[in-house]
Parts: structure tokens; sequence; C-alpha cells
């Protein structure tokens, strides 16, 4: 019995991981036409111009952005832990936000670093003599470039979390303070 | 005759220097340059793998965008991680909390899809066929 349980797990993991490899496979190298390959090579200097822009803008955009969201870690949230610390009041939860906040950042970091080495090697192809490469390696550096932005939507999402566990940290401060008058 | 003796007396006094020895200065420049190349290419490997390759505008491409990179985030106050926390300390944070969580997430950075097809024009055009 436990080793049918066994067996089907492990059919299902193989099962789910080929669908898995199949479908990025299907993604990545989808049916191109005559059409399009032509579209590729005659305004190829255009898209490659339009690419490099996007490459600068998005370099401006992550400096900033980066800098602005490592401020929010280490000039705000963990300033902020330190003094609830150091007054020896519980700052578990506030805590763990900027832990988890700091390990997005990070993922963040790594996460357009990938993209943009992406974008690079397909600004590298000569999209006139390889169509077919440039236009693959372009829906790649897409779906890394998605990933960033789902990275950025996630700090966001933290930066509130940490809002919420300082709203309660300040409500239970202000009952035990009330509490002990 | 003299001239001939002084030669003599001088290749009996110089020591006989071997085909490296003779070379050193030459060999001296090869080890520095050597160990030039060496140490450039590990900061250059350490440049791109760090990510900081990324981060570094001056690089040729950039040159538009230079210049919008915020090099001084002085508007952004550090908030003092000692003394008592009172309700002035707490409404000091919380303000400076609200304000730069706004600024942080007032753009939606990396959004939209400029890399779809559609976008770059480059998607097959509406009355293509298939590709034989």
């Amino acid at each position: 019995m436990t080793k049918a349980k066994a067996v089907v797990i492990i059919l299902g993991a193989i099962i789910l991981g080929c669908t898995a490899t199949i479908s990025v496979a299907l993604a990545q190298s989808a049916p191109m036409t005559d059409a399009q390959i032509t579209q590729i090579k005659t305004s190829c200097l255009s898209v490659k111009d339009t690419l490099a822009q996007l490459h600068a803008n998005d370099a401006l955009l992550r400096v900033n952005r980066g800098q602005m969201y490592e401020s929010m870690a280490t000039k705000l949230m963990t300033r902020f832990n330190n003094r609830v610390d150091s007054n020896h009041l519980n700052s578990k939860y506030l805590v763990a936000v900027t832990q988890d906040y700091r390990a997005a950042l990070t993922i963040f970091r790594t996460d357009y670093q990938i993209y943009e080495e992406s974008l690079s090697s397909a600004l590298k192809i000569d999209c006139t003599k390889e169509p077919v490469s440039f236009y693959d390696a372009v829906a790649d550096a897409r779906t890394k470039r998605a990933q960033v932005h789902s990275d950025v939507i996630k700090l966001h999402q933290y930066i509130d979390q940490y809002k919420t566990a300082f709203d309660e940290f300040v409500t239970g401060l202000m009952n035990f303070t009330g509490s002990g008058n | 005759m003299d001239e001939n003796i002084k030669t003599e007396v001088l290749e009996a006094v110089q020591p006989v220097l071997s085909f490296w020895a003779q070379r050193r200065y030459l060999l001296l420049i090869a080890i520095s340059v050597a160990i030039a190349m060496f140490l450039v290419s590990v900061s250059m490997a350490l440049y791109n793998s760090s990510g900081a390759a990324q981060l570094d505008l001056s690089r040729p491409g950039y040159s538009a965008v230079t210049s919008q990179a915020i090099k001084n985030d002085s508007n952004f106050a550090n908030y003092p991680d000692t003394g008592t926390l009172d309700k002035a300390s707490i409404d000091e944070f919380r303000a400076l909390y609200d304000a730069q969580a706004a600024k942080a997430k007032a753009v939606d950075a990396f959004s939209g899809d400029p890399l779809s097809p559609t976008a770059l024009e480059i998607s097959a055009p509406a009355t293509a066929g298939p590709a034989h």
C-alpha cells in the first residue's frame, strides 16, 4: 500500500515535471510564420534600437528603485526594529516581516541580473541573420522581465505588511501602556 | 697588447650569467604584465558576477540615462534607532514611513509588456499564412 502510494507520487511528479518542461519548450519555440521572419529581418534595426532604449531605461529603473527599496529596509525598518528592541519590547513580528522583505529584495536583485543578461544576449544576436534565435531570445527576456515585475509587486506587499505589523505593534503598546496606568 | 690583457682580466672577473639572468628585466616586465592581466580578469569576473555591472550606468549605451540616476538620497531621512519609544517617536516613524512607502509604491516598475511581439512590431501580419 505504502509502495503503491510512493509509486503514484513519483509518477505524478514525473508527469508534472514533463508537462512543465514541454510547456516551457513550446512557449519558447512558438511557431513562426515566413511573414514574421521577414518582418523581423526588415525591422531589425528599429527593433534593436527599441531594445537598447528599454535596456538603458530598465537599468535606470533598477538603480533608482533598488536604492529606494534598500533605504526602506536600512533607514526605516531595521532602525525601528532596533529601537523597539532597545526598549525591551517585542519586535518579533516586525523583524520577521523585515527579513521577508530583505529576502524579496535579494530575489529582486538576482532576477533583475538574470533579466539583464538575457536582454543583453538578445541584443548581441544579429536579427538579419538569425531572426528565429533573436525572437526566442526576446521571448526569454520577456518572461524574465515579467518575473522582475512580480518581484516588485511582492516588495510592495511587504511594505504594506510592515505597516500593518507596525500598526498592530502600536495598538499593543498603547493597550499595554493603558493597562499599566 | 695591454688591451688584450685587460679584456682577458675582465672576462675572468665577470661572473657568467645564465640565459634568464641576462634577460631578467624582460622577465620582470613579462611577469608583472601577466600578474596584472590575471588580477584584471579576476576583477572583471567579480564585476560581472556580483551584479555590479548591471548597476553601472557609466557603461557605453547608458549615457542618455546617467544624468537621471539618483546620486544622493539625503531626502530619505534615517529614523533614529536609539531613544525612548513614546507617542512622539511613533508618530515620527509613522510620518516618515508613510511618506517613503508612498514614494516606493508610486512607480509600478517593470510593468507593461514592452517586449511583446506586438509592442516590438515583430508579430505576424494579420494576412500572413503559416510557414511552409
